[in-house]
């Protein structure tokens, strides 16, 4: 046997690998909850689909979902900033806290927050008199989210300004140009496609939070249940149609949410060329 | 001190810190208006420092820059009149030549119609018309620090900054924008200071020179001035080819400086003669053996050993030529001695004496 044959065979060995792999672990799923989704038909589907408590629970995710974007965006960008174009004691800390909701299990993001806010928390006396709710209300929902999704932005820009350097923000502050005028016109050209993709991952990220969510929102139906945590229910509840049914309309929005990445992927890529 | 009134740019006693690191000691010096300059050091010494320092993108932990009689200490980058040129040029990758050439003036609020009369002017000057519509990617090397060059130029500024202007460039197309460079710097009569590593670029592009080490000012002077009269060991070390010579007492005729026994030679310093060839002076001959014999295109690198003293020295493709293994003559003409930090430069006596004689 040649080393070139060899190699093929490799080649092939691999992929069938790769696509066996695939197609029980993600493919077989992902087929079974559609087809049980639809078992009862479509008239079952849809009524399960619209049910109030699911509706509810669908605006609540987009919710949560947009705070935590739109927060984390904000402060992905500020803390990729510093951290890329000065130079500050105590980066290296902040570079790796960036990182740490990642690496925290949501469980305990969620409890962090349990004690924080709940009732054994110094803080509660103060929540209390001004009648804010955090823990088993909405508040706590949007700031579980905020905390397990609050890397995607940054660590998407991190890189790229770094491969950038200070070069071109130099000069154009050397000629005169404030902040805002560098900002968008020198800087935000060239990170623009890593940040629409770290804003879409995060979006992706938040809208499928079970675990911290779970902690902190109380499951009380159609008033702090998202959808991953309506799933739950009804598949506790020995409801397996709807539970299928409304985990269906989760993959769909994953679905269209990769779509966009990917279209923000091979338009960033063209444009790089 | 009429010298200081002359001088454009001044820096006086400049010390900067990056945190333990002491990068400016004590830096003074000053450049006339009009001149093109050199900042030439190795790698560290701390030239980029200041440029940079005079550009106010770095401000100095104590001592005065001034531009124009003006302590610009306080002032920002912006205001302080001066065009950079950066070492990777840092073109605004988004931009086109036209907007990179634009955006100081478009800053500075000029109107579009001045813009682009002036945009238009700089394209033509740095030969790059009708491609002002392309991106920096789309252009060779050579075009982007053109380009470079443009922006830098583009809201008139008294004074040219260059970090390693050449630094980015493949070797053919180094040459030709030397040229390029110290001909439109001269055109423009615009005060430039560059910063090389590299000493044939310092001594090719430059009017002076002025040569940094671990932080400090060795010596400033025009090429040949640094080149004939080094004033430190590093300077005469740094600058020009040279090899070291233990105890140069042993070539007779030469004056002692008390103290000292090291010297260096330049290749230009020595006549290598075979056995059989007339030599102009007898009295003050040392025997050494050659080693290796390498062609350099327009002379012959002989490397010849005289004692424990490897030498250098040159010989024109008319002259016989020598062999390796070879006994041959060598007359060394003058000698750079070493004293602790300076320099001085000795004559061989014969040189007159025997002028004397015939």
């Amino acid at each position: 046997m040649t080393e070139k044959n060899e190699s093929k065979y490799v080649k092939y060995l691999l992929i069938t690998i790769s696509v066996i792999f695939l197609f029980f672990f993600l493919v077989l799923p992902l087929f079974v909850v559609v087809t049980e989704a639809f078992k009862k038909g479509v008239d079952q589907y849809l009524q399960a689909v619209t049910d109030e408590y699911t509706v509810k629970a669908a605006l609540l995710t987009i919710e949560a979902t947009f705070f935590a974007v739109f927060i984390n965006t904000i402060f992905g960008v500020f803390a990729a900033w510093s951290i890329t174009k000065f130079r500050f004691k105590g980066k290296k800390i902040l570079t790796t806290l960036i990182d740490l909701p990642v690496t925290v299990s949501p469980i305990i993001a969620g409890l962090i927050y349990v004690l924080t806010f709940g009732r054994q928390s110094i803080l509660y006396p103060l929540l209390e008199k001004y009648d804010i709710k955090v823990v088993f209300a909405v508040p706590g929902i949007v700031l579980a989210t905020i905390f397990v999704t609050f890397p995607f932005v940054s660590r998407e820009l991190i890189p790229v300004l770094e491969s950038q350097g200070t070069d071109e923000e130099e000069a154009a502050a050397l000629m005169g140009a404030n902040g805002r005028t560098i900002f968008w016109k020198v800087t935000f050209p060239h990170i623009k496609w890593a940040f629409l993709y770290g804003v879409v991952l995060c979006a992706t990220r938040a809208m499928g939070e079970f675990g911290a969510v779970s902690v902190l929102s109380g499951h009380l139906r159609g008033k702090t249940n998202t959808l991953p945590l309506h799933v739950e229910i009804l598949f506790n509840e020995f409801q397996y149609m709807p539970a299928f049914a409304v985990s269906s309309v989760l993959v769909v929005m994953a679905i269209i949410l990769l779509i966009i990445r990917s279209v923000i992927e091979y338009k960033g890529k063209k444009e790089e060329e | 001190m009429s010298e200081e009134v002359k001088s454009y740019v001044e820096l006086k006693n400049i010390n900067k810190y990056y945190g333990d690191y002491h990068a400016s000691r004590n830096v003074s010096f000053g450049i006339e208006k009009g001149k093109l300059v050199a900042l030439l050091g190795p790698s560290g010494s701390g030239k980029t420092t200041i440029l940079r320092m005079i550009a106010g993108l770095e401000n100095p932990d104590d001592g005065e820059i001034i531009i124009d009689g003006q302590v610009v200490n306080d002032i920002h980058a912006s205001k302080r009149g001066i065009g950079f040129v950066f070492q990777n040029y840092a073109l605004f990758r988004y931009m086109t030549v036209y907007e990179n050439i634009a955006f100081g003036l478009r800053v500075q609020k000029w109107d579009n119609a001045k813009i682009d009369a002036r945009v238009k002017e700089l394209v033509s000057l740095i030969g790059l018309d009708g491609l002002d519509k392309r991106y920096p990617s789309q252009l060779s090397g050579g075009q982007r620090q053109r380009v470079a060059f443009a922006r830098a130029l583009a809201p008139n500024p008294h004074l040219l900054l260059l970090d390693e202007p050449f630094a980015a460039i493949d070797a053919k197309v180094r040459q030709e924008l030397r040229s390029w460079l110290k001909s439109m710097i001269e055109k423009l009569g615009i005060t430039s200071i560059f910063v090389t590593h590299d000493q044939d670029e310092a001594v090719e592009v430059a009017d002076e020179i002025i040569i940094t080490n671990q932080g400090r000012v060795e010596q400033k002077g025009t090429p040949v001035e640094i080149y004939r009269d080094p004033q430190t060991s590093f300077t005469a070390q740094f600058f020009g080819q040279t090899f070291f010579v233990e105890n140069y007492h042993d070539f007779k005729s030469f004056d002692t400086v008390e103290g000292t026994t090291n010297a260096i030679l330049r290749p230009e310093f020595l006549k290598l003669t075979k056995k059989n060839e007339e030599k102009k002076y007898t009295v003050t001959i040392a025997e050494g053996i050659v080693q290796s014999v390498d062609f350099r295109g327009s002379n012959f690198e002989i490397t010849v050993k005289y004692k424990d003293n490897i030498f250098i020295a040159k010989r024109t493709l008319d002259e016989p030529p020598v062999e390796v293994g070879e006994e041959v003559d060598i007359f060394v003409y003058r000698l750079l001695v070493l004293d602790g930090d300076k320099v001085h430069l000795l004559k061989n006596r014969a040189l007159n004496e025997e002028s004397v004689v015939i």
